[in-house]
């Protein structure tokens, strides 16, 4: 089973680079510039439709509600509806603008002053305004107290007051809120409730037909910019990733993400292309903290550390990943996109092959023994480790299995189970576990902020028990003088104030090691370059090539061409 | 009359005794399935509270609080049943299990069925031809099918998939209905029958060829025995044709105990449909079953038992009736 | 003396090729199953490369993870031999229960436990394991036992026996009528002792044949619930081998040497089990074995020219 990508980002994302906040730099390279397809182009026979696998199962239930982070199709967010700025994650890139011409930070970084482009126009023909950007931040799960106003000077100018400084939440306001018409959802009470089968959005694309094997996006004719030369994109279902690979190597479908271990096998005809990006970082994570209420040996800093050496990553990386995952480093920063934020050189990887010595030299220190079954205990009780993965998610389930394995050479005794995906968030989110595979979202900008803040701070977390209220710390790690780093960071935009925070945050993330870091996630894409053309490269990579993330599927279907 | 007011009251002590299994089953369970259920829904809903008449349906078909009488449980569940209410899904949250059923039940009635009707075609032919046959080369046939049988469905699946659709290009690899041709869904042509069939075909094939083998070995039994009784030696010695002896007397009377073993040849192929559903992402009520089952959306897999079973009971209810039209003596013996 | 050996000789299949054939299918998987874990490497080794095709170190090649396929198939047979005979024990045991006291006592006790098998006959087997295995594995407090191997095959064994307990029933029926046990009833013999010492000994066939199934049917059904993530998930049967082959995508990598083995022991177990069981089903019914033979003398003494004219039903 495929991984839904998180389509939203969670609140309180990163400080963007400081040439953005300053002065905000009017950006005028709008990714269908070269695209110069004159609307009429489509009014003769169109081209065939761009298919797409992006991880939807059959039967699909009919979903374009933007609010339904977790069911809404695939291509609801960026085709159909979109923010105002687009962030691209894999580049130091300033935003691209979408709905947005320009956007300003005051000073204080409490105000935000954002142009619309001229003429936008929504998908059913009625004017896209300032109002609807109002009324979209005042609308739903869009509420929050810390925005004090919102007006409209003009028809294309709105200013967003917050009572804090929002430097580090541009991706998530600017980038992350769709847009929703004001005509259309001020009608509708609960949010919740709707399918919303017939979207009206801003993109370039509109809901054409839909069914329980596949949907079909068609051009909008009322979009801002001239039609995409893909005139129609069809969205189908699938059920595994086997039937995937073998539709994409019969030419069946032309874009998918998702996992093979022997790309060759697909791209050995030469009509598909494949991209490998390594962003997202797999670790185990512990639950830490015992004064949080965790229980077991991980929540001895040296038993992870013992762990952490006790693993064999490069074995790791090519058997449970077929070799396609990248370096993960303790200090959770990008590389090389993140190389300016790292100080201690000696971070920027995790160690890679095992070493056993270490792992029990550092156990004996804290005090443990080995037993007559060669496992280390203290006080009389083995460490006895539970590692848990879902059910189908076969590279994790793989990783644990050889973790337990390696950790056993090192006298830890960790017992690799699965459980059903059901059963794996609760205990992950309430903090009912030991260990558990586990995958940490990247920052999608280039500064770590995001990952210390959503994932290390001692406010992103809650008492065993709970579900943390803000943040996806699960680890329940909560350390003062981490705090207190990641807050001097937030208020700031000196560059060498931030590099210093940071710094102290890595020095104690990479020992206390809360989540021990594995790999760097394989996101493998895969594309038909025999039939169509302008697909991100490595030299030009303007988006991300996954269907199934946010937004950028919108870049890259405005930038295709049907070949020949 | 007797013996069909007998199926009658078996049919209707069967369906109850099915409903109140599916009462039954999450209540006993030492865990709390309708809690686990309530707090899926509110987490597929995103966070917010659920509405007090979906909670009081969850509540009705996988068990309530503590403080309700099982009896008064058992009648709320009725009424919910009654107004085919099977819940809401949380795996396909918002939709109603009744409609996910709904669209899924039409493509494995079809589905099936073809694989049924072929089965039980092939098998009775091979199994009289064999049993006529008896006593020659034939005989291995037998086994030969019982190594087919033995075969696990989803393997035999997996394995066709690889060589006809990836490998030859000759089948279509999932789906009921080719998605690229037929982007708005099921339409009314015969172009998209025939889709449908091309489509059907493969895991039909794979249900005929685990599935003949029960058919043709009980048919080949049945033939044998048959050709030895007093009323195939009389016709011989009256000197009728060896085929007309063949087809009339002998294969034709072999042939209604074997309709007797339907259920069981049913309920293997059900089992198989669901595994073959899956390999095939055919979009029926198998795959909805396993679906069900990983994302533990216990509301869709009561609601999916309930209804494969009712087929089942159908089924096997309208054969009964049949079975009983052409052979007079079961109307008697009971 | 003579005549109850007689009556042994009789209980027991005549040989034939296909008993023959079966029994060493089925003797040579089970002494596989037995022996080969013992001399072979641990299953679980993940030390070598992964995918590594079958040469002289590796007989049968890797998995992905660089497990020995050969002893993960050796430990895999023994698991599913577990499962199976486990669960078809289990099936048997209710079968009998269900099937005899039915059979024997008639009345209302007949009626009552063959609603009950008729009712467990109709509801669909796959989908009732499903539900309850659902249920069941994922109840708290069960800890290591809830996905074991030996839960799956108690469920296998508690929904799979109705089909044995009507052929059951209605031979005990029939056995029922005869005259010694008329004369056992008659001199005052305990009903319970009659099933026992006159009825069961006369079923040994007939149980060993639904034996044999229900092995058969709690293999595969293990099979088809480890496909569908609700097998064993703490030890090695040819099912998991399966589903492991299935989810690291073995068909897709070529790695036939992965996905083959498991699925074609289950195969030959199965045909194996279903040849001894045709012997024994010509027991049951001696039709089967002699109507075959007299058509094949008769066709013979036909061919050389000393037969009746004309083929008949022969033909």
């Amino acid at each position: 089973m495929k991984r839904r990508a998180i389509a939203t980002i969670a609140t309180g994302v990163i400080a963007l680079a400081t040439a953005l906040t300053a002065c905000s730099a009017p950006i005028t390279d709008s990714p269908q510039a070269s695209a110069s397809g004159s609307q009429s182009g489509t009014s003769t026979t169109p081209a065939r439709a761009l298919r797409v696998w992006a991880g939807s199962t059959t039967p699909i239930s009919v979903d374009f509600n933007p609010f339904h982070v977790d069911t809404a199709l695939y291509g609801t967010y960026g085709p159909i509806y979109e923010p105002l700025f687009f962030f691209n994650q894999l580049s130091a890139d300033a935003a691209k603008p979408l709905l947005g011409d320009s956007y300003e930070f005051s000073s204080d970084g409490k105000t935000i002053t954002i142009k619309l482009k001229p003429n936008l126009k929504w998908s059913d023909g009625q004017p896209l305004t300032a109002d609807d950007v109002i009324f979209t931040f005042g609308y739903g799960p869009n509420k929050t107290d810390q925005l004090l106003s919102a007006t409209a000077p003009d028809a294309t100018t709105i200013v967003l007051k917050y009572s804090k400084p929002q430097f580090t939440s541009a991706p998530q306001l600017l980038g992350a809120t769709m847009i929703v018409p004001k005509h259309v959802w001020s009608k509708i009470s609960d949010y919740q409730a709707q399918t919303n089968a017939k979207p009206v959005g801003s993109g370039p694309y509109t809901v054409k037909t839909t069914s329980d094997a596949s949907y079909t996006f068609t051009f909008n004719t009322n979009f801002r910019d001239p039609a995409p030369a893909v005139t129609e994109v069809q969205w189908i279902g699938l059920d595994s990733n086997q039937s995937g690979q073998d539709m994409l190597s019969t030419g069946q479908i032309d874009w998918t993400g998702m996992f093979i271990a022997n790309p060759d096998s697909v791209t050995g005809t030469g009509a598909i292309s494949t991209m490998n990006q390594q962003q997202d970082p797999t670790v185990v994570v512990t639950c830490a903290n015992a004064a949080k209420g965790c229980k077991g040996a991980q929540t001895d800093p040296a038993v992870r550390q013992a762990l952490n050496l006790a693993i064999d990553r490069p074995a790791l990386a090519e058997k449970a990943w077929a070799g396609l995952v990248g370096q993960a480093n303790p200090a959770f920063v990008l590389l090389p996109r993140d190389q300016q934020w790292l100080t201690d050189q000696s971070l920027a990887a995790s160690p890679q092959a095992a070493n056993i010595a270490q792992a029990e030299q550092i156990l004996q220190a804290a005090g443990y023994t080995k037993d007559a079954k060669g496992f280390y205990g203290k006080d009389g009780k083995q460490i006895d480790l539970d590692l848990f993965s879902p059910d189908g998610w076969t590279d994790y389930n793989d990783a644990a299995k050889l973790i337990a394995e390696e950790a056993g050479k090192a006298g830890i005794k960790v017992t690799a189970r699965t459980v059903s995906e059901a059963e794996y968030w609760t205990p992950v989110t309430n903090g009912d576990f030991q260990l558990a595979m586990y995958g940490l979202t990247q920052s999608i900008v280039a500064d770590p902020y995001s990952n210390y803040e959503q994932y290390f701070s001692g406010k992103s977390t809650a008492n065993v028990g709970d579900a943390p209220g803000h943040g996806q710390n699960y680890s329940r790690y909560a350390n003062p003088d981490v705090d207190a780093a990641i807050q001097a960071a937030a208020a700031t935009n000196d560059p060498a104030i931030k590099k210093t925070e940071y710094a102290k945050i890595q020095a104690q993330i990479a020992t206390d090691l809360p989540y021990i870091p594995v790999v760097l996630n394989a996101s493998q894409a895969f594309y038909n370059t025999k039939d169509f053309t302008g697909w991100p490269t490595d030299a030009n990579l303007y988006a991300d090539p996954l269907p199934y993330i946010s937004v950028a599927p919108e870049l890259i279907l405005l930038n295709l061409k049907p070949a020949g | 009359m007797r013996f069909y007011l007998r199926r009658v009251a078996f049919y209707i002590v069967t369906f109850w005794a099915a409903i109140s299994l599916n009462f039954l089953l999450p209540r006993m369970m030492p865990g709390d399935p309708a809690a686990i259920m309530i707090g899926k829904l509110r987490r597929a809903s995103g966070g917010r509270q659920l509405s007090d008449e979906t909670i009081k349906g969850i509540y009705a078909l996988l068990g309530a609080d503590k403080s309700t009488s099982l009896w008064d449980q058992y009648l709320a569940y009725w009424v919910r049943l009654l107004h085919g209410d099977l819940g809401i899904s949380s795996t396909r949250y918002p939709y109603p299990v009744a409609t996910l059923i709904g669209n899924a039940l039409p493509w494995t009635l079809f589905m099936v069925g073809l694989a049924t009707v072929i089965s039980f075609a092939l098998g009775i032919g091979i199994g009289a031809w064999v049993g006529w046959r008896r006593g020659t080369w034939v005989d291995q046939l037998v086994p030969a099918t019982s190594l087919l049988q033995s075969i696990p469905y989803f393997w035999l699946a997996l394995v066709l998939v690889a060589i006809f659709s990836v490998q030859l290009h000759w089948l279509p690899i999932v789906g009921a209905y080719d998605p690229f041709t037929y982007p708005s869904g099921p339409q009314a042509s015969w172009a998209f029958a025939a889709d449908t069939i091309v489509h059907a075909f493969l895991p039909a094939v794979t249900i005929v060829v685990s599935s003949v083998g029960g058919w043709l070995l009980g048919m080949r039994n049945m033939m044998v025995s048959t050709m030895s009784e007093d009323y195939v030696l009389t016709a011989e010695a009256k000197g009728l044709t060896p085929r007309r002896i063949r087809d009339r007397y002998a294969a034709r009377n072999a042939a209604i105990p074997s309709l007797a073993g339907f259920s069981i040849a049913l309920a293997f192929v059900v089992a198989g449909s669901i595994v073959t559903e899956q390999v095939f992402s055919y979009p029926g009520i198998g795959k909805l079953m396993i679906q069900s089952v990983q994302g533990l959306d216990y509301a869709l897999m009561q609601g999916v038992f309930l209804v494969i079973t009712l087929t089942v009971l159908a089924a096997n209810f309208l054969m009964d009736l049949f079975y009983g039209l052409i052979d007079p003596r079961v109307r008697t013996n009971g | 003396m003579a005549d109850r050996l007689a009556g042994i000789r009789y209980l027991l299949p005549r040989w034939s090729g296909k008993l023959g054939t079966g029994l060493i299918m089925v003797g040579l998987i089970i002494a596989f199953g037995l022996v080969a874990p013992l001399f072979a490497a641990d299953p679980r080794d993940s030390s070598n490369k992964g995918l590594l095709p079958p040469s002289g170190s590796h007989l049968l090649g890797t998995t992905k993870l660089g497990y020995d396929v050969f002893s993960q198939l050796a430990t895999g047979t023994r698991g599913s031999l577990y499962v199976g005979l486990l669960g078809g024990i289990s099936a048997m045991l209710l079968a009998i229960l269900f099937g005899i006291l039915a059979g024997y006592f008639g009345g209302w006790l007949d009626e009552i436990l063959m609603l009950i098998t008729n009712i467990m006959l109709v509801i669909p087997g796959l989908p009732l394991v499903m539900v309850i295995a659902a249920y069941v594995q994922n109840t708290e407090g069960l800890g290591e036992f809830a996905r074991s191997s030996t839960l799956v095959a108690l469920i296998l064994g508690v929904t799979g026996w109705a089909g044995s307990a009507v052929v059951l029933r209605a031979q005990a029926r029939s056995l029922r009528t005869r005259e010694y046990v008329a004369a056992a009833r008659v001199a005052g013999e305990h009903g319970l002792r009659i099933i026992f010492v006159e009825i069961l000994p006369n079923l040994v066939p007939l149980i060993a044949a639904q034996l044999i199934f229900g092995v058969m049917a709690a293999v595969l059904g293990e099979a088809g619930l480890s496909y569908l993530g609700l097998g064993p998930t703490n030890s090695i049967t040819l099912g998991t081998m399966l589903n492991d082959a299935q989810t690291g995508q073995a068909v897709g990598s070529r790695a036939w040497w992965w996905f083959v083995p498991p699925g074609a022991v289950i195969a030959l177990l199965g045909t194996g089990l279903a040849l001894v069981n045709f012997a024994i089903d010509e027991i049951v019914n001696p039709k089967l074995r002699l109507a075959p033979q007299a058509a094949r003398r008769q066709r013979r003494a036909t061919k050389a020219g000393r037969g009746v004219a004309g083929g008949g039903a022969f033909a």
